[in-house]
């Protein structure tokens, strides 16, 4: 899937695959498809904890430091398969938020340079994550467990699951031509009435091209338009740290007021990270039903079936929207019990499922 | 894994063979295996201010390339990969094997195309190297598959490894090391005027012509562990006879008990104990497979056994080691061959070596330490 699929690597291609050492057995069998498609497989692969002894000792000189092979790699490469999986969750729990800040404020040139690339199409990229037992801890399962629901995330327990992703982007392409049309998304559940302005936006179904497993549908909102409040059902994750019960109130597109019932100060620095990251750069519908449960990983968590997530921070230029940011933090918001969301004032989605499709 | 040694190791790599100084940037390459001596030279690296990633070489991944790519793809080098190399302060290699036969099934042809491609970015290295625009050292870190090698436990081979390096006590490694820095570059430098090394032992008297070579301390700046101190003989001078007691390794296989008779510089007669088809072909590499290119004096009193890796053998104290095949050109040596196979021999039980006639060396150690290289003048 991720090779023939996602990437479609094809012959004499240079393809990157991008995973820590305890995604081996998932790496080597990247590595066997990439040969098969003919293509030049490149691997980086990290050592767990060199994140952690950089973030924790590193001086600001070495914090903004940019790799420049690793810069050259996102010019050049046509493809890259980047793959998560941890060791240990909270590793960076210890970390300073303003070196993890500043690392990421390093990163960004390269992230936005690979975003523009993909939405250029002179590249194409797919995030996806390898099971381990912390990932599986986090989400509150046994390795076995989470090892079935990863899997079923990405339909691969079914017959021929290129069929089935290809289904899955006929139904997206019903949801996006709808949603095309609207100008105004209004978000009504319990301590949540927020407007979204999204006229003349591109809006993005994504069909496991990119991510996977997948399931979404999103767009980059005007940047000022967003007003309101919402309310975040599930705690919002920033590298292994948790923030419970967030809040925000939007005027004029800005964050006005943040709070939180736990990690306050977190979501404050994150916010004032800089001028970008106090603005919407992503809205989202979840849409894969075999995702269901929260499992503290944003990979699956953004995809819950009948939920919607909006994200902090930077934009998919490929969206419309010129926000720019170190940040790209996706916050998510339940609806399926009682959420309702109003499309240029007409009911069109109530307990986390298009009524109007 | 917090073994205080691994931390020293590091310090000496940092701060001793490569001299890290704020702002560089360092590659450590390695396999996964390790990753706890890549963690520890990170951490010296960030104190130092100095910029340190690491290249790391899955377990399993050139097996699959080997076996499964193209023969295109065997031999593709991405430019990426020489412009990385091409912006290196330095780079350190640890060789860290889970599997040290990984590659004895595969299909020499189809290896020797992954060989070819990767020496491509070694050759690379080593141009840079030669122009004094970037800095390498080679160590090794402990896994059970070079204790096995070795016929020891981990724990044995771990206590072995960090001992050669001089990490394992109290003493300050680096201290130890520009000791021998300046011992070993004065024993260099007594041979610079000799004429001719006379090897006699069981089954063995060999005469090597050095006139006019070069001899190089070799200190811990390549390598670490190390110790020796070698050169390249003259091509046409080496006569006589040597015996190699201990096995010769070369890919992984191993010829044993090897006999060699030399005239006129080119090994004449060739035998072993078993191998010895193997030892033949090799000597027919090419031209200069018969000829040595390497002469050299192990003298790392640490390392004091066999352990089937060149990195520890070679320096093995109260040996002597050959290599046939191709010379170093900072020593003078004018042979060219694809093969550089070293031999060791043991002269620890007994052996004598003499420099232009007179005793130097007997059952493995120089008879006098060597004098100070300011009191030669």
């Amino acid at each position: 899937m991720l090779v023939d699929y996602s990437v479609a690597a094809r012959e004499g291609q240079q393809i990157t695959i991008e995973a820590p050492s305890l995604a081996a057995p998932l790496v080597r069998e990247v590595y066997r498809r990439i040969l098969a498609a003919g293509a030049h497989p490149l691997p980086r692969i990290g050592i767990e904890g060199m994140l952690e002894n950089l973030m924790l000792e590193g001086s600001d000189a070495q914090l903004d430091w940019v790799n420049p092979a690793r810069r050259d790699d996102i010019e050049e490469v046509d493809g890259r398969v980047v793959i998560m999986a941890p060791l240990n969750t909270r590793s960076l729990t210890r970390v300073d938020a303003s070196k993890q800040a500043r690392l990421h404020r390093a990163l960004e040139p390269q992230r936005n340079r690979y975003l523009e690339r993909a939405a250029n199409g002179e590249l194409r990229w797919v995030l996806t994550l390898f099971p381990t037992q912390a990932a599986a801890q986090d989400a509150g399962m046994s390795l076995p467990e989470f090892e079935d629901f990863v899997y079923a995330a990405g339909f691969l327990d079914r017959d021929d699951p290129v069929a089935e992703w290809k289904r899955f982007g006929e139904r997206l392409d019903g949801v996006e031509a709808f949603l095309s049309g609207i100008s105004e998304l209004r978000v009504l559940a319990e301590d949540t009435d927020l407007r979204v302005g999204v006229g003349g936006r591109t809006w993005i179904g994504s069909r496991g091209l990119e991510n996977f497993p997948d399931g979404e549908i999103f767009t980059g909102p005007v940047e000022t338009s967003v007003e309101g409040t919402i309310r975040f059902t599930y705690p919002a994750i920033f590298h292994g740290r948790e923030i419970d019960d967030v809040r925000l109130r939007f005027e004029g597109g800005e964050v006005v007021e943040a709070t939180a019932a736990r990690g306050e100060d977190l979501l404050r620095e994150m916010v004032a990270v800089d001028e970008g990251a106090r603005r919407v750069g992503e809205f989202a519908f979840g849409l894969n039903e075999a995702v269901t449960a929260f499992t503290r990983e944003i990979l699956f968590d953004e995809k819950i079936g009948g939920t919607v997530h909006l994200a902090l921070g930077t934009a998919y230029p490929e969206t419309g929207s010129s926000n720019r940011s170190a940040l790209h933090w996706d916050l998510i918001c339940d609806l399926r019990d009682g959420g309702e969301v109003y499309a240029d004032g007409e009911l069109a989605y109530r307990d986390g499922a298009f009524v109007v499709l | 894994m917090n073994d205080p040694r691994l931390a020293r190791l590091a310090t000496l790599l940092v701060d001793y063979s490569l001299r890290l100084r704020e702002g560089e940037v360092v590659r450590v390459n390695s396999s996964d295996a390790a990753a706890p001596l890549i963690l520890a030279i990170q951490r010296v690296a960030i104190e130092r201010g100095v910029h340190a990633y690491a290249n790391v070489a899955l377990e399993g991944l050139a097996e699959i390339l080997v076996s499964e790519g193209s023969r295109e793809q065997r031999e593709f080098v991405s430019d990426l990969a020489y412009r990385e190399v091409d912006r290196l302060d330095a780079e350190i290699t640890i060789w860290s094997e889970a599997n040290t036969k990984s590659f004895s099934r595969a299909d020499p042809e189809a290896r020797g195309q992954v060989y070819a491609a990767e020496r491509s970015l070694v050759n690379r290295r080593w141009q840079r190297i030669g122009r004094g625009e970037m800095r390498w050292v080679g160590t090794l870190m402990p896994t059970n598959a070079h204790a096995q090698d070795a016929e020891m436990s981990l724990l044995e081979y771990e206590d072995f490894v960090f001992r050669a390096c001089h990490v394992d006590g109290d003493q300050d490694p680096l201290a130890h090391w520009r000791a021998a820095a300046e011992e070993l570059t004065a024993r260099a430098a007594e041979f610079a005027d000799a004429r001719e090394v006379r090897i006699v032992g069981p089954d063995t008297d060999l005469r090597l012509g050095v006139a006019g070579r070069t001899w190089q301390p070799s200190y811990g700046t390549h390598n670490m562990p190390d110790g020796e101190v070698f050169t390249s003989p003259v091509e046409t001078e080496t006569e006589g006879e040597i015996r190699f007691t201990l096995p010769a390794v070369f890919y992984g296989r191993e010829v044993e008990d090897i006999r060699l008779r030399f005239e006129g510089g080119r090994v004449v007669d060739a035998d072993a104990r078993s191998g010895a088809d193997y030892l033949r072909t090799l000597l027919d590499t090419d031209d200069g497979a018969r000829v040595l290119g390497e002469f050299a004096f192990g003298l790392n009193y640490e390392i004091d056994r066999w352990t089937r890796n060149i990195l520890f053998d070679e320096k093995i104290g109260g040996t002597v080691h050959l290599a046939l095949g191709s010379g170093f050109d900072d020593c003078g040596s004018k042979n060219e061959s694809a093969l550089h196979w070293d031999i060791i021999c043991d002269l620890r039980e007994e052996g004598e070596i003499y420099a232009d006639g007179e005793l130097v060396w007997r059952a493995g150690r120089f008879l006098e330490a060597p004098k100070p290289a300011v009191e030669r003048v």
